[in-house]
């Protein structure tokens, strides 16, 4: 799959409705950037129907939170990005729980990390941005994922250091582990969560890599879809 | 006055036992003391009936000594009250078997007072005190059947009895128990009422604070759309610069919520500021509305490593706080290059472990307290 986006740009869609913010992510995706404006409006309604492999949503839309249209959005296959200066854990969390494939925080999005999420996005790759690594790392609700202390650590560290290369000399292991604890965390996540065509497509990526095997992928099921037995 | 009220209910609690136990006493000394001395010749085993009631006696001191420490019954009951049911069985056997419902057989009417002192404000009080009333009246009973008096004139003078002492004894019970819940109940809607106007009052304080800064900002905002007006070059580093900073402050403006901030927020928002004014360009994501309760000492501990590489930030911070219910960690990364760093991690005597990292220009130092 990855390699099928070598072949052209990936495309996004933009829903912003702040006119300065709309003009610099246009610059960051000027050429000779391998991601491609295709379409862009102030309202989810502007770009409904536009093909773009990856939509950038903004949360806050003319004063109104659209958290709640989020699942609405994934539940074609869409992949969504939200790109949002809200980066509460909670709000994060409601937004990879309805199917988002990832948050950019506004505070601190860069060009670099702001593609390097997008690419990993429109390959279906899991892709895990500070604000997001504190929403897993420290999700207590009753269906979170079971991380290991080491992949919590990472996480959390994560958010809170300069670097991927800080945390490793934190923890005393290779830069490329971190990467794969932080990974690795983000899978158990996208598994733990409601099914969203868009996990199902990040878990099979997942999987292809060695990330995760099959296994290891337990899909949710309700509490109350289990047997009293079961709950004990 | 949150206080007084408090301090009422705490002596509707004190008085209410030390009422069961004045009962207690003054029925032992008044009554059974009386009986025994008195009724001397008339008893089987006197020895047996003043043995008894020194048992009594005893257990009496014991539930007194509880009541007046903890303000509820002893810990542990069962031998106490089945040495009270032992009083109860010794003066039934002590009086001639013609004296079982007379005036000489006194322990079957006073142990439930010793039932009422050491159920005090225990848990289960109710089937406590209930079952050892239980088992009062069916020795009472067992000792009529075994004596062959279950005629009707002595059933009516036993159930006389024992409805009696058990009305006093339940009642009183009841009673008092009623009294301390409603004073319960005044104290908890005492503190609401406190706690809504500190919120009240803290949230005002919070809003005219916010005010204050948006004032401060739209003063920052005025300044550079003036330089800007006047010809300053938006190309210039330093009008760039500022005009960063403003927006920085701007945002976390936006983001922050009008919600009374944990103490430690606070002081970390309150280091942000000063640092904003110094220049110092500083990210800091929302911290998030739950954090834990702090035991004493963890939050100066969390704090003070944090704020001193905010304190000494030069040109640009980030200040991040995680936390879930047993966990906060609090982290600065600052360029901040004279903050002396330790290789290892510190751990402070509260349990806090600080650690320290250099890497490009910038030092990462990260404070984590794990609960129990």
């Amino acid at each position: 799959m990855g390699q099928q986006r070598l072949a052209g740009p990936v495309t996004v869609a933009l829903v912003e409705d702040h006119q300065v913010v709309v003009d610099g992510v246009r610059s960051w995706f000027g050429p000779p950037s391998p991601v491609e404006l295709v379409a862009q409006g102030p309202t989810i309604e502007s770009v409904r129907g536009v093909a773009a492999d990856v939509l950038l949503l903004d949360l806050n839309l003319n004063g109104t939170m659209v958290v709640d249209r989020v699942g609405e959005l994934c539940a074609g296959g869409q992949r969504v990005i939200v790109f949002s200066e809200h980066e509460e854990p909670e709000t994060v969390r409601a937004v990879l729980d309805a199917g988002a494939s990832a948050f950019i925080g506004k505070g601190r999005a860069t060009r670099e990390t702001c593609l390097e999420t997008i690419l990993e996005v429109a390959a279906d790759r899991p892709s895990v941005t500070p604000p997001m690594a504190q929403a897993i790392a420290t999700d207590e609700g009753p269906h979170r994922p079971q991380l290991s202390d080491k992949e919590r650590a990472a996480l959390l560290y994560w958010f809170q250091s300069m670097s991927k290369a800080s945390v490793a000399a934190r923890m005393g292991i290779k830069e490329r582990t971190v990467r794969q604890y932080i990974d690795r965390a983000r899978v158990k996540y996208a598994a733990a969560g409601r099914p969203a065509p868009t996990k199902e497509k990040l878990l099979i990526c997942a999987i292809q890599d060695g990330l995760v095997r099959p296994d290891e992928v337990t899909v949710y099921t309700s509490l109350a879809a289990r047997t009293p037995s079961e709950q004990e | 006055m949150t206080e007084e009220i408090e301090q009422i209910a705490r002596r509707y609690a004190r008085y209410t036992a030390l009422g069961a136990v004045v009962i207690a006493a003054v029925w032992h000394l008044g009554y059974d003391l009386t009986v025994t001395l008195t009724g001397w010749s008339s008893f089987r085993w006197p020895v047996v009936a003043l043995a008894a009631w020194i048992v009594y006696s005893a257990v009496l001191v014991v539930g007194a000594l509880a009541l007046s420490r903890t303000g509820r019954g002893p810990g542990r009951i069962r031998e106490l009250a089945l040495a009270a049911l032992a009083v109860d069985v010794a003066v039934i056997a002590a009086v001639r078997p013609e004296e079982l419902l007379g005036i000489s057989d006194w322990g079957w009417g006073s142990v439930g007072w010793l039932a009422v002192m050491l159920s005090w404000n225990r848990p289960r009080w109710k089937s406590e005190v209930t079952a050892f009333l239980a088992a009062n009246a069916a020795i009472m009973l067992a000792a009529m059947a075994v004596s062959g008096s279950l005629d009707r004139v002595s059933i009516a003078k036993y159930l006389v009895v024992i409805a009696g002492g058990v009305t006093m004894q339940l009642g009183y019970m009841a009673g008092c128990h009623m009294l301390i819940a409603r004073a319960e109940e005044t104290v908890l809607l005492a503190r609401r009422l406190a706690a809504d106007d500190a919120w009240r009052e803290s949230a005002q304080r919070i809003h005219a604070d916010r005010l204050r800064r948006y004032e401060a900002i739209r003063d920052v905002a005025d300044g550079l759309l003036k330089q800007l007006a006047n010809g300053a070059d938006p190309g210039d580093a330093r009008v760039r610069e500022d005009c960063t900073a403003g927006a920085m402050r701007l945002r976390r403006l936006i983001t922050e919520r009008e919600d009374v901030p944990d103490e430690l927020v606070s002081v970390l928002r309150e280091r942000i500021d000063a640092a904003e004014r110094r220049q110092v360009l500083v990210t800091a994501p929302p911290f998030g509305e739950r954090l834990p309760d702090l035991p004493d000492g963890v939050r100066e501990d969390l704090l003070r490593a944090p704020v001193r590489a905010l304190d000494g930030a030069r040109t640009r911070a980030r200040v991040t706080v995680s936390a879930m219910s047993t966990m906060v960690s609090v982290a600065v990364v600052a360029d901040n290059e004279d903050l002396p760093i330790s290789p290892a991690p510190v751990r402070e005597p509260s349990g806090v472990v600080v650690s320290y990292q250099r890497q490009g220009g910038e030092v990462w130092v990260n404070s984590v307290w794990q609960g129990p």
